[in-house]
């Protein structure tokens, strides 16, 4: 039976609409309206989902780590109320200003204390920043194989079979366990928690981690280990411009657009 | 986008994790799975298909919340069983009708008065939505005064023989078991009554006004003979019957504020966008007087459900309390889905808003379960000593 980790982060609901985030340049932040809700970020569901219709062919245990601060309990809690086993949170002040290495290194750190894994699961990118790089820098501080944008995971016998989403349909791919496996969308919608399961995850107590519980290197966490700087956030300003194109028929209206736009160099 | 209802003094600060989580997991599910269906089967009068939606309601746990897990069911408290009604009402009053009648008024019976066969055999079906039920009180001529029903069960041997006809019932025409109450020799008694019993018959009413996406029937008893296991043993006159409507009046009183909560949300969306007279609606005191009115009753009525929801966990809410939550959040969905109506102008008529939709439900919870008179009745009795429910008392 596998031992599976999926990997979860709490968001600023990102349907919310772009006019209720706030850009602040002097902190390089975005910072959400007090009125938008955290939710967890879709595609980490999709990759709750795809352990548990693992769990749900072959048993087996799932564990959900998330690294974070500011956690609302009914939210990370999801994963829990989804069918997940255990949910372990991580978070100290030396995690914060994280890029996505030093991120995928806490998480890794945190996933070698937790042992026992054979499948990893990560959304395909967190739906904030939508970097896409925690999940293969997990694989690669835990030396382990990956596989990213699979939209079916089987669990074959020390082996995974993966459908990996290629940009004109999909591959399949045979990966050697212990493997990290990224989850996209087109994996289909996760399952809604349900009742008894949510009364099981609101009682369940819920570990947090601090970067010395998981034995991490100081200089690795957090703003010391990040190898990214984010230099600059803004809000772009959009110009809209309309000119209308005149002619004394369609045919000369059009020609006159396609000169227009040859001007403009856009043709 | 997540939907965040109005909640204007922070009641949700007041709710578990549990009962945070099961609000978000309904919303999310009637958002994606049952709100598209809404409108066609309202507009069309062809009720939503309880045969096939009962079991993902049930899957999911939020059919008959309150009933203990060893007969199937999740075994939450009434809070939890107050935001689910919430949820649905948002959506439509069918929906919360039709969990609050198999909750409140067919599974609590069974459960309450049921013998642990009849227990056993249904509440578990109940519970997964893989069966119906619908409760049969009130009759052609008989209404409010239950207390004279017309309908009888007779003792025969080991058999009971019901006449009479039972109307307005939901989700008559789909159930699979009729909880009905009858007059016997030893007073009222309630029934369990399985579809296809001869002499049973179970018929479907169209041209309603309101309610539409639900289905409300009639129930007809001709000579109908069950066997004598079919009574509820435990049920003792007018007092049962009463038992199960405070609970189906709890889940109105909790549902009716999830459509004024809609309405208001409606309305509110709407008039900062709407522009006339050069500026957005939301900008003439009119408008904002009445936004603020439905805003300021909406937020009385989320604490009085939320106060009565832990009364009831604790065992201490008093029927006569149930009572005066239902009539005023009953009251205050009518105020805000006829605001609504109105600032949504003409676009307020047509039903590709919801306020129309809910006003004309609405109508409906205001005379069922109790219609807004009796309660001030119960009430009236309550604070006077006086009864004054009829001529003679
Ligand atoms: C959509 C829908 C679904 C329903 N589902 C069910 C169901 O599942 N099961 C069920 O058993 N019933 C159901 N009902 C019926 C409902 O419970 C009754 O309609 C309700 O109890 C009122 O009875 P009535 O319609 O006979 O009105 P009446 O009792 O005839 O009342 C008519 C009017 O007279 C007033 N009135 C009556 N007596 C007094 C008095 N003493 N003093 C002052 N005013 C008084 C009432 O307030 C009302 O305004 C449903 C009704 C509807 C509309
Ligand atoms: C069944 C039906 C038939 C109709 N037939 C016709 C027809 O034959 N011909 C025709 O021309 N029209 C017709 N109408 C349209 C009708 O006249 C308009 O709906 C009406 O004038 C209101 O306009 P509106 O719907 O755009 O609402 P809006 O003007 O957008 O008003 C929305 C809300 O804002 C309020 N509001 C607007 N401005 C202010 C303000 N300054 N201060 C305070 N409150 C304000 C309104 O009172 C309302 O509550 C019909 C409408 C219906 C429903």
């Amino acid at each position: 039976m596998p031992n599976m980790i999926v990997c979860v982060k709490q968001i600023a609901d990102p349907e919310a609409p772009a006019g209720s985030f706030r850009v602040d340049e002097s902190a390089n932040q975005v910072v959400p309206a007090a009125g938008v809700s955290q939710v967890v970020s879709p595609f980490d569901e999709q990759a709750v989902e795809a352990a548990l219709r693992i769990k749900d062919a072959h048993g087996g245990k799932i564990t959900a780590i998330s690294l974070g601060k500011s956690f609302v309990m009914d939210v990370i809690k999801k994963p829990l109320s989804m069918g997940s086993d255990e949910l372990i949170l991580l978070q100290d002040p030396a995690f914060e200003g994280a890029d996505s290495r030093s991120t995928a290194y806490a998480l890794a750190m945190a996933i070698k204390k937790v042992g026992e894994y054979d499948v990893i699961f990560c959304g395909r990118q967190a739906a904030d920043w939508d970097a896409g790089q925690v999940g293969s820098g997990i694989a690669e501080f835990l030396g382990i194989p990956s596989v990213t944008v699979a939209k079916k995971v089987e669990f074959l016998d020390g082996k995974v079979k993966v459908e990996r989403v290629t940009s004109d349909g999909y591959e399949v791919i045979e990966v050697s366990t212990p493997a990290l496996i990224t989850i996209s969308n087109e994996l289909g919608e996760p399952r809604y928690p349900k009742l008894k399961g949510i009364m099981a995850a609101a009682k369940k107590e819920v570990p947090t981690w601090t970067a010395q519980d998981i034995g991490a290197d100081a200089s690795q966490l957090g703003t010391a280990g990040a190898r990214i700087k984010l230099l600059k956030v803004f809000q772009p300003v959009k110009e809209g411009k309309c000119e209308i194109i005149e002619g004394e028929s369609p045919e000369e209206a059009a020609a006159n657009l396609a000169l227009k736009l040859r001007e403009a160099k856009l043709i | 986008m997540k939907f965040e209802g109005v909640d204007y003094y922070n009641v949700d600060e007041l709710l578990s994790d549990e009962e945070k989580m099961t609000k978000d997991m309904v919303r999310d599910f009637l958002e994606k799975e049952i709100e598209p269906l809404v409108v066609g089967a309202f507009h069309q009068e062809e009720p939503l298909n309880m045969r096939e939606l009962a079991p993902r309601m049930g899957e999911l746990g939020i059919i008959g919340a309150v009933i203990p897990k060893e007969y199937g069911a999740a075994g939450a408290n009434y809070v939890t069983f107050g935001l689910i009604c919430q949820e649905l009402e948002r959506v439509d009053s069918s929906l919360r009708s039709f969990v609050g009648v198999e909750s409140g008024l067919v599974m609590y019976p069974i459960w309450k008065f049921g013998s642990e066969e009849q227990k056993n055999k249904w509440l578990p079906l109940l519970a997964k939505g893989e069966a119906i039920g619908c409760f049969g009180l009130t009759e052609p001529n008989r209404g409010s005064d239950v207390a004279s029903m017309e309908t009888v069960a007779k003792k025969d041997g080991n058999k009971w023989v019901i006449n009479g006809t039972k109307q307005w019932i939901s989700e008559a025409s789909v159930a699979d078991i009729a909880v009905v109450w009858a007059r016997t020799d030893d007073g009222v008694r309630g029934f369990l009554v399985e579809r296809g019993t001869e002499g049973f018959s179970q018929t479907f009413q169209n041209h309603k006004g309101s309610m539409r996406a639900g289905d409300v029937g009639e129930l007809g008893f001709s000579d109908c003979v069950i066997l004598s296991d079919n009574i509820l043993p435990k049920t003792e006159g007018l007092r049962s019957t009463f038992m199960c409507l405070n609970q189906a009046r709890y889940g109105i009183a909790c549902g009716a504020i999830g459509a004024a909560m809609d309405c208001y949300e409606t309305a509110l969306n709407y008039a900062k966008e709407r522009e006339q007279f050069g500026s957005p609606i939301a900008s003439y005191q009119l408008v904002q007087d009445k936004l603020v009115t439905m805003l300021i009753e909406i937020t009385k009525g989320q604490l009085l459900a939320y106060r009565l929801g832990r009364l009831m966990d604790e065992g201490k809410a008093r029927h006569q309390q149930i009572s005066m939550a239902k009539k005023n959040n009953v009251s205050v969905a009518r105020m805000c889905a006829r605001t609504a109506r109105e600032l949504l102008g003409a676009n307020g008529v047509s039903l590709d808003y919801s306020p129309m939709r809910h006003m004309a439900n609405i109508e409906s919870v205001y005379t069922y379960q109790g219609t807004d008179h009796i309660h001030t009745l119960i009430l009236g009795y309550d604070i006077t000593g006086i009864p004054a429910f009829a001529q003679t008392q």
